[in-house]
């Protein structure tokens, strides 16, 4: 047994020594570890030995197994390497080819400001709903409060819609709901909320308005989002708490807002709202020179006021028992505002370059 | 509204020590905003007067001359103004003074400097290089000061014609004309604290009784609710002395002569516009307050002639109109240097008309811009009467007639209920009653128990009893109001199932490589036409801006082609798309707003810029968990490639079109200059919305393996993928999936045949499928096969 398993193992180191490649190695491997190699063969013939016979044999056949399972290791390591160095030639590629991605997709930047806005309000409980673009004139103008002979009221501001039988009926003084317009503030869903008749209010309206102006500051189409809150007891404090948190949670924690007494007809008292520049950090001074960018260390973002008493009436609700504040403020001019925008003409967004839209 | 305001000028009335920055604050913050501050003695900084001792020819320049001047010193400066003469004194701008070029363009530094070989030490300047436009007669025109001032050469432009002012750029609310005057501005500075409140009515002029009168006539007293009227004789009409003309200039007004200087500058500080006539040329001495007559033909004070309508208020003599009631006087009755009777007017007239008149005739002045605001019939006798001592001061004349006054009713102040309490409960703190009464009197509100009465200035401003807590706020200071968060309930709304997936389905295009758009909503008359759309489709827009805004778009494939024929010359692939509603017109209702998706793919290749519109739209789907989207094709949309166009049916039990998937037509193409292949999806989103489920639920693996099996064959070219899908699919119960693996015409292949392949996935729910079992399937498969299409198996 001794003598054949020294030859088996003179035999296995001249075939690995004849090995030219991973295939001939594992056929190797087979030939002389497989379930049915040669030392499987070996091992059925210890049965066959005495006691003391079969358990030196066995030592030796456990040795020789361990050794050839280091040669067949260590032999296909260094075949490995080989290949791996002859890929490594072959396969060579460029890593700083520029790379090949898939074609990338862009929201408009209006679409994610007014996503934004939507999600600062709604950590406070301000839920958003829509109001038509195309409105009755009752809820645009009328039920705010807005007399009829005010300039907004003129088609001088506003447009209109065509509608000839609608128009005679006004003139004839049969329709509360008056005339059609684009409606240029979304203030419209402020009586139609109020309608619906479920108090307290926390409400965000954002929507498309339409003015009749065009110019590096409007754009006859536009963006408004419109703050609105109805309960008891509400008051200014309110108002300016509401505000300061969205003007921290979009301009930054840093920014301040002032409110400076205004005039709206949908609003008593009414304010401007300026929030600190962000680029002379309120000082009005930048490096010396005044801050080309705001008054004085403020800028202007839009009108906010507590809601008029008639407009609470005309929703149907009794002002004696419940106040309100509401805003409302252009989505494109919130963003042209925070530092780093740096759109310095609101047509330029509507014009569907791609080399603007895929900016953002 | 903004208005600039001298702030010496205010110091008439307002004991003040008050920096002027101080002051830019204090006022903003009341509601007055300061926008813009400027330091007249700044600009006039080495500016001092000269006198002119030599005038010599220059050696090298026929336009120029050399003015040997005294400016305390004699230096020598060469012009080129033509009206220079020995003895002028002019304003010389010294090195380092800082001027206008020509009056354009930002300041300059000046320096010592060489003009044509000879050496010039400073400047002679024109009134527009010192920031002086409205005093600007003519290129080449300098400053002749020699009557503005007897100061000695040498001495400071701003010392000598006393320039060392502040002027304010102030924004003032419109519904606040009583701010829109120095008087007004004087009185909320000293109600917000910054001095005392100096102003006083002038002294009500008694006229005269004389035969020396003007008859007032007023016809229609509802445009016209007050009409004043004075005669002042023995006038001379000449430019005002250099006070008032600085003054005026400061307001951003043109001096003209001493009559005309003394309505504006009435106008500026009262708030209350006034006009003069030329009393001789009034026909009649008569003036008659009326409607213009239809056709009616004015000369303005601009030397335009205007046709009048029946709407329009006008003053008139016995003969013709003679103003433009509240906008502008006529030319014929204007002030002359040869007048020296004057009907001097201080009237009300109705806002609305006012403004409607302006715009009309798209003529717009100081004047009809403060009476649109809606002014006080009580304001025009302070200011009748500030004219009379005014214009008796400059001109030499005397008041020669009673001042006439018309008036529709009786004048009765305003009252409203004032319970301090409302107002604390609005602004969210205690203001004391004490403070509050104090602030409301300085307001001139006077207190009346539980009431309050308004001052005639605030008439048209104060119209509920709300507005007091404002006039509290605003003088106690917003700044001194704490922030708080509402406490309360947060009321349960379910959120707008739209918004949710407008928002989801945004997202997952663009994830899926698209371009979000947003155009605007309108649409010309042209592009409906290019799109095959008549008026009808559309809703009108009665006032546009311009022919592109005529219509609220109806579809959104017109801002679509325009935004890719926009795009194309930079960048031939694209993926777009864009969410939003379009309208359609109804009768006497709202139009009936529609919520639609396009998706485009632009591409060289049609078929495939197909294929992918497809493609992206059935990734949206899965994204936003549109249940199925199937095509069937229809040649018949008229926009629409002819053969590669298809309709989009929501799979439902009742199947309902949805949308139309189709490339454009060549022609639609052309009519919008697009060179490349476009291919469209527009979805009516409502009734996809409905079908929508957001929940998902999971269906567990296949238990048992089952087999998979290939099948390739020839078929017909136009025999429809859909089709045998659709027969592949439900040609034996173990087929579980039919994928489309290639299709191939060309080389090797009849030019009327396809060769396709699909690969199947054949499986059993209860037990592990034999190769016999799957085999046998799959002659079943072929066999329906080749008995329902023509196909050679291969």
């Amino acid at each position: 047994m001794k003598e054949q398993l020294k030859k088996l193992t003179s035999i296995f180191d001249k075939a690995i020594g004849a090995v030219r490649s991973v295939q001939e190695l594992e056929a190797l491997r087979v030939e002389f570890l497989g379930r049915k190699g040669k030392l499987a063969e070996a091992m059925k013939e210890l049965a066959d030995l005495s006691d003391k016979e079969r358990k030196e044999a066995g030592v030796i056949l456990n040795a020789l197994k361990e050794k050839m399972l280091l040669r067949f290791e260590s032999q296909k390591n260094s075949f490995e390497q080989k290949e791996s160095s002859a890929l490594a030639i072959k396969e060579w590629i460029d890593v700083t080819l520029p790379a090949d991605a898939p074609s990338e997709g862009h929201l408009h930047v209006t679409s994610q400001t007014i996503a934004q806005i939507e999600d600062i309000f709604s950590h406070i409980g301000f839920m958003r709903s829509e109001a038509p673009d195309i409105d009755w004139d009752w809820y645009a103008f009328e039920s705010l409060n807005i007399p009829k002979d005010h300039p907004a009221r003129d088609n001088w501001e506003t447009y209109f819609v065509e509608d000839h039988e609608r128009s005679r009926m006004v003139d004839r003084g049969e329709s509360k709901m008056g005339k059609i317009v684009l409606t240029p503030h979304t203030s419209n869903a402020q009586v139609r909320e109020l309608e619906k008749g479920n108090l307290p209010i926390r409400l965000i309206s954002i929507g498309r308005c339409y003015r009749r102006q065009s110019d590096v500051t409007h754009s006859p189409m536009f963006h408004q989002f419109e703050g609105f809150m109805v309960d008891k007891g509400i008051s200014v404090t309110h108002l300016k708490g509401v505000l300061d948190y969205f003007a921290k949670a979009f301009f930054g924690p840093m920014r301040k807002t002032r409110l400076r007494p205004h005039h709206f007809r949908f609003t008593e008292p009414s304010f401007e709202v300026d929030i600190s520049c962000g680029i002379c950090d309120g000082t009005g001074v930048v490096n010396g020179v005044i801050c080309r960018l705001c008054k004085s260390g403020w800028l202007e973002l839009g009108g906010a006021g507590m809601t008029h008493p008639n407009v609470l009436k005309a929703g149907g609700i009794d002002p004696k028992k419940y106040t309100a504040f509401a805003f409302g403020w252009g989505v494109e001019r919130t963003l042209m505002m925070r530092a780093g925008t740096r759109i310095d003409d609101i047509r330029v967004m509507y014009q569907n370059d791609l080399r603007f839209l895929n900016q953002f | 509204m903004n208005i600039l305001v001298s702030y010496n000028w205010i110091k008439d009335f307002l004991k003040t020590k008050v920096s002027a920055e101080e002051f830019s604050r204090h006022m903003t913050e009341v509601g007055n905003s300061v926008e813009h501050t400027q330091h007249l003695g700044q600009a006039f900084e080495h500016v001092v007067v000269g006198e002119i001792i030599e005038l010599k020819a220059h050696p090298n320049a026929d336009k120029l001359r050399i003015a040997i001047t005294d400016v305390g010193q004699s230096v020598q400066i060469v012009c080129g103004g033509v009206n220079l003469f020995v003895g002028q004194r002019v304003a010389v701008a010294l090195p380092g003074a800082h001027i206008r070029w020509h009056g354009q363009g930002g300041l300059v530094e000046l320096k010592e400097t060489e003009i044509r070989g000879v050496k010039s030490f400073g400047m002679i300047c024109a009134p527009d290089e010192l920031g002086f436009e409205k005093l600007q007669q003519s290129e080449r025109v300098i400053w002749d000061i020699t009557n503005l001032t007897d100061a000695k050469p040498g001495t400071s432009l701003a010392k000598a014609l006393d320039l060392d002012d502040v002027v304010f750029d102030i924004e003032v609310t419109t519904n606040r004309p009583d701010a829109m005057s120095v008087v007004g501005l004087a009185r909320e500075a000293a109600v917000a604290g910054l001095g005392e409140f100096l102003w006083k009515e002038s002294k009500a002029s008694k006229g005269r009784e004389s035969k020396d009168k003007v008859s007032v006539e007023v016809l229609d007293k509802k445009l016209c609710p007050r009409y004043q009227a004075v005669v002042i004789a023995g006038v001379t009409v000449k430019p005002s002395p250099w006070w008032m003309q600085a003054r005026l200039l400061s307001a951003g007004h043109r001096p003209i002569n001493n009559v005309v200087d003394v309505t504006n500058y009435v106008l500026h500080e009262l708030g209350q516009p006034l006009h003069a006539f030329d009393a001789d040329r009034l026909d009649g001495g008569k003036i008659i307050v009326r409607r213009a007559k239809n056709s009616e033909k004015i000369k303005a004070l601009d030397g335009k002639e205007y046709t009048l309508h029946d709407s329009m208020l006008v003053i008139a003599d016995a003969k013709r109109p003679v103003a433009i009631a509240g906008v502008m006087g006529g030319e014929v009755t204007g002030i002359i240097e040869k007048t020296t009777r004057l009907v001097i007017e201080s009237a009300n007239f109705e806002p609305v008309s006012i403004r409607r008149t302006a715009r009309a005739l798209g003529l717009y002045s100081d004047s009809s811009s403060q009476f649109e605001k809606g002014l006080s019939t009580e304001a025009t006798a302070p200011a009748i009467n500030r004219a009379i001592e005014l214009i008796c001061e400059l001109t030499g004349g005397h008041v020669a007639s009673c001042i006439v006054d018309s008036r529709a009713m009786r004048y009765k102040p305003k009252v409203f209920p004032y319970d301090p309490k409302k107002v604390d409960e609005l602004i969210g703190v205690t203001i004391p009653a004490t403070r509050q009464k104090e602030i409301l009197k300085r307001l001139a509100f006077v207190l009346k128990g539980s009431q309050i009465e308004i001052p005639y200035w605030r008439d048209h401003d104060i119209e509920n009893s709300v507005d007091f807590a404002e006039e509290v706020a605003r003088m106690h200071g917003y700044d001194n109001l704490p922030s708080m968060m509402p406490t309360g309930e947060i009321p349960f709304v379910k959120r707008d199932p739209w918004l949710t997936f407008e928002r989801t389905s945004k997202e997952a295009l663009a994830q899926a490589g698209c371009v979000e758009l947003y155009s605007m909503s309108f649409i010309s008359q042209q592009v409906l036409e290019k799109l095959k759309l008549t008026d009808g489709d559309a809703v009108r827009v009665v006032n546009p801006l311009s022919e592109d805004q005529r219509f609220m778009r109806p579809t959104l494939l017109g801002s679509l082609l325009e935004a890719v024929e926009f795009n194309q010359h930079r960048v031939d692939v694209m993926q777009l798309f864009e969410i939003s509603t379009v309208h359609r017109p109804r009768k006497n209702a709202l139009p009936d707003g529609c919520r639609r998706l396009i998706i485009a793919v632009v591409d060289r290749d049609g078929e495939f810029a197909f294929r992918r519109a497809r493609g992206l739209m059935e990734r949206w789907g899965r994204a936003v968990g549109v249940p199925m989207l199937s095509v069937e094709p229809n040649s018949t949309y008229e926009l629409a490639h002819s053969a590669r166009s298809a309709e989009v049916y929501l799979y439902t039990e009742n199947p309902e079109r949805v949308g139309f998937l189709f490339e454009i037509s060549s022609e639609v193409a052309r009519r919008f200059g697009i060179d490349l292949r476009v291919a469209v999806v527009e979805l009516n989103l409502e009734p996809i919305m409905t079908a929508v489920s957001a929940h998902k639920s999971y269906t567990p693996p296949p238990e048992f393996p089952g087999a998979s099996r290939d099948l390739s064959f020839l078929v017909d070219r136009r025999v429809t993928y859909a089709k045998l899908h659709c027969l592949l699919c439900s040609s034996h119960q173990l087929v579980k999936e039919v994928v489309l693996v290639d299709v191939y015409q060309g080389k090797g292949i009849e030019s009327d045949k396809k060769s396709m392949t699909f690969s199947f996935e054949l499986r059993s729910s209860d037990h592990t499928l034999t190769s016999e079992e799957a085999e046998m399937a799959m002659r079943v498969v072929v066999e329906k096969l080749k008995k329902t299409f023509d196909v050679i198996m291969r």
